[in-house]
């Protein structure tokens, strides 16, 4: 070993090339009711949340190593909140996106503490019966209109160009949270700890890693995510109903998109996203067919590559859009 | 409310999800394999087997005696396809293997059937009922409480008490230890697997004929069955069979208070059950050796 | 049967994860490829490394698994059953219901030894019996072994500690790297020469 200083790299060429690409796309979404047409505007809403909650499931299934298929409760919860404190309370439906957070949160501790204890499929199907006891109990509340829902009829306040301004601020917001907040989250020393947790949580907790704590932690962060998300879902459906605010079929997209794409890393998520949206824009309309389709892909993927498409990728070439890793380089 | 009425009722509709947990005991309980196609599984059979009725005008039992060496025939394909990696200590490959299936089924049985529920007829024993005392009894729920029992008992003497049951409580403790000891544990379990399936080949005929299917049916009874097997108790059949027998009378008690929170109840029933004695149940616990 | 091991008999190919180069039965016949659970129908058992019982099955139940599976043709009178085992080890006996997760160290060493032999094995091989296990533990065990022996069974050991295996063996082979650096009858080696096979000084 010959002179020269060791420095710690965390960036790299292609991670430096995608950040600056998402900061574009970022400031592009707001501007978009200026210049793109209603049907693509409600495209980017809906892909955005579609890419929050993916990027949500895949923090607590790939670094909490908590794999959920009841992750609809929260976003339900989110929604829901929503509803509630633009269209009962009369809080400003724009502030209230971010208000709602607090209902998934505040549902998720006694969640995770009645759960907490369970490993594996026995958690993941605890947080399916969750899942299906709010969608239940909401249908049975008389407040919140039982099995109808309500509407968000107070945003008919606002001209349909306002309502685009609000819901792709609050898109591009929800991305920055979400995204951006795990990216942040998983470069620093908690990063390092939820890598380590969930390589080897004996070891991790050996070497201080508070793995209960930091479990909690990332099943918080997770419900908040995922609500926040939900709130922005149905500001733009402009209606919610037990059976859409708690559709399983949320935890179905969750799996295509993060198994398909690859569990455990942020760009596999932001990949199957955008894959699931279009193949589902495109293929729709065979209904029936293709989800046999997709099914029996989630099926073959899971059984012959676990680690998803992207890591058959990244097994060609390592290309990280996001690069979480520290590499020794020499100066 | 009649309390009497509504705890027998409970009974006999926990036997009918019976058919359904009997199975997820054997699968989840003792193999630690998470199927979520398992309930499609069921209306898989169910609808062959209603297609069958209507081909030939065979009745309900002759269908039965078709669709449990079927039930076999597709279990044992099942495990045999899936390959060894997936059955292990990771439960996270088999989780979303089977979701896929269960998807992919669903889809492919709404192409095939459409979304019409059907059902299959029982003849006279659909209809019929015996007073028991004050209260009424379905001759049909109490052909398949009782079959639920038998079901029950065979399987669990056929676990603690055969040379079969034996090698797959080893397979399930330590496969490789198993194999060592001699223990064919792919065939082991297939053949577990097989069994599992042919049950649900009797739980279709039940199902439909006592209520009706329909191809999105497969989710809803799913989760009972899970929820019967947890509460009761990881790798006892019985246990699973008497969670099951809770889940029923707290369905039939909930929608008598109040017909929206029959299901509900049941839930809520679970979650309480998982609240207070989460370590007592024999499920994996975080932490534990 | 001596049997030729023409690489390293690390117990852990047996259990499928690494691969033997070549193995081969004293009668010649190559066993490289068959799969884990025909090895028992080949005479060949394994009492693996760590005991490696079956959790939440009964004594008893552990020992059937492999008497179930026993398809060696053996002679009534040395055929290894239930019944001989427990005679040979009463305390276990008395246990036959109990839980093997509530068994002590030594007491799980025995019955994983007592389901390898369920097997009518021709060769037993045990693997790091010793490990974890108090002395007099591992003692108690050893003794038994001759009375194993005499039934028909060939033991090999795998053993780290060099004094019990001296003074159990008949033979002794040091192994390093996959060639065989020394073997003698035990009576013929010393402390030394082991030790210089091991840390390769002997080539």
């Amino acid at each position: 070993m010959t002179g020269g200083m060791i420095t710690v790299e965390r960036q790299t060429f292609s991670g430096r090339i995608a950040l600056t690409v998402g900061v574009i796309l970022l400031l592009t979404l707001p501007s978009m009711p200026f210049w793109a047409s209603s049907g693509y505007i409600r495209w980017a809403v809906e892909l955005s949340c579609l890419i929050a909650i993916a990027q949500m499931w895949n923090l607590l299934a790939g670094y909490g190593g908590m794999v959920s298929v009841g992750q609809q409760a929260f976003i339900g919860c989110g929604g829901y909140a929503l509803f509630i404190l633009a269209g009962n309370l009369g809080v400003n439906p724009f502030l209230a996106v971010p208000l709602s957070v607090v209902v998934p949160v505040v549902v998720a501790v006694p969640v995770y503490y009645l759960l907490q204890r369970l490993d594996g499929p026995y958690f993941a199907i605890g947080t399916w019966v969750v899942a299906e006891a709010l969608r239940l109990l909401i249908s049975n509340i008389a407040y919140v209109k039982r099995g109808s829902g309500l509407s968000l009829s107070v945003m008919a306040q606002f001209s349909p160009h306002e309502r685009e301004i609000g819901l792709t601020i609050l898109s591009a917001c929800l991305l920055l949270a979400t995204v951006g907040g795990t990216y942040v989250l998983l470069r620093s020393r908690y990063g390092l700890a939820l890598t380590a947790m969930r390589d080897d949580p004996v070891a991790a907790s050996s070497q201080g890693v508070d793995v209960a704590k930091m479990r909690f932690f990332v099943f918080l962060l997770s419900a908040a995510g995922t609500g926040l998300a939900g709130a922005v879902y149905f500001m733009a459906q402009l209606r919610i109903t037990p059976s859409s605010g708690f559709d399983p079929n949320w935890s179905s997209i969750c799996i295509f998109i993060v198994m398909v794409a690859g569990i455990g890393r942020l760009e596999g998520p932001m990949i199957g996203a955008l894959l699931y949206f279009f193949a589902t824009r495109f293929f729709g309309e065979y209904g029936a067919a293709y989800l046999v389709g997709l099914g029996t892909l989630t099926l073959l993927v899971a059984l012959h590559a676990p680690g998803g498409i992207w890591s058959v990728l990244t097994g060609i070439k390592d290309w990280p859009w996001f690069p979480v890793r520290r590499i020794l380089a020499r100066q | 409310m009649n309390w009497v009425d509504a705890f027998i009722q409970g009974l006999l509709l926990g036997g009918l999800y019976a058919q359904y947990a009997i199975g997820m005991a054997l699968m989840f309980g003792v193999m630690r394999i998470v199927n979520i196609a398992h309930g499609d599984l069921v209306i898989l059979l169910g609808l062959i087997g209603i297609a069958i009725a209507a081909l030939t005008g065979a009745g309900s039992g002759l269908v039965a005696l078709l669709l449990v060496p079927l039930g076999a025939v597709i279990g044992w394909l099942l495990q045999r396809g899936i390959p060894n990696r997936v059955v292990g200590a990771d439960p996270l490959p088999s989780l979303i293997a089977t979701f896929g299936l269960s998807i992919a089924l669903q889809n492919l049985m709404l192409q095939i059937w459409s979304a019409d529920p059907r059902s299959m007829s029982a003849a006279s024993i659909g209809t019929m009922s015996v007073p028991v005392g004050p209260i009424y009894v379905g001759v049909l729920p109490a052909i398949i409480f009782v079959s639920a029992i038998i079901l029950t008992a065979g399987l669990h003497g056929l676990l603690r008490h055969s040379s079969f049951g034996r090698a797959l409580r080893a397979t399930a403790a330590d496969r490789e230890a198993a194999a060592l000891s001699g223990v064919d544990t792919k065939g082991a379990y297939a053949l577990a697997t097989a069994i599992a399936v042919a049950i649900l080949g009797l739980a279709a005929v039940f199902q439909a004929a006592r209520t009706s299917i329909a191809p999105a049916d497969g989710g809803s009874q799913l989760l009972f069955a899970f929820e019967a097997v947890i509460s009761g108790g990881m790798g006892s059949i019985w246990g699973a069979f008497f969670g099951v027998m809770v889940l029923g009378v707290a369905q039939v008690v909930g929608s008598r208070l109040d017909p929206g929170w029959g299901i509900l109840l049941g839930h809520v029933v679970f979650l309480v059950v998982l609240a207070m004695r989460p370590q007592g149940l024999g499920v994996s616990v975080r932490g534990a050796a | 049967m001596p049997t030729e091991l023409a690489s390293r008999p690390c117990s852990t190919p047996l259990l499928g994860s690494c691969r033997f180069a070549k193995v081969v039965l004293s009668d010649g016949e190559d066993i490289s490829n068959v799969p884990a659970h025909k090895l028992v129908r080949k005479g060949l058992a394994l009492v693996p490394e760590g005991r490696r019982l079956f959790a939440g099955m009964s004594v008893e139940d552990n020992l059937r698994v492999a008497l179930d599976r026993a398809s060696m043709p053996v002679a009534h009178e040395v055929r290894w059953t239930v019944g001989r085992f427990f005679a040979l080890f009463p305390v276990l006996a008395e246990m036959r219901h109990t839980d093997v997760e509530r068994l002590s160290g030594g007491q799980q060493q025995l019955v994983a030894i007592g389901r390898s032999l369920m097997t009518q094995p021709r060769l037993l091989l045990c693997d790091e019996m010793s490990l974890g296990l108090a002395p007099k533990v591992i003692r108690e065990i050893y003794d038994r072994l001759p009375e194993i022996r005499s039934k028909g069974t060939a033991i090999v050991l795998v053993e780290q500690d060099i004094a019990l295996a001296a003074a159990s063996a008949d033979r002794i082979y040091c192994l390093l790297e996959g060639r065989i650096t020394l073997t003698d009858k035990a009576s013929e080696i010393s402390r030394e020469q082991i030790a210089a096979a091991y840390f390769g000084v002997h080539k």
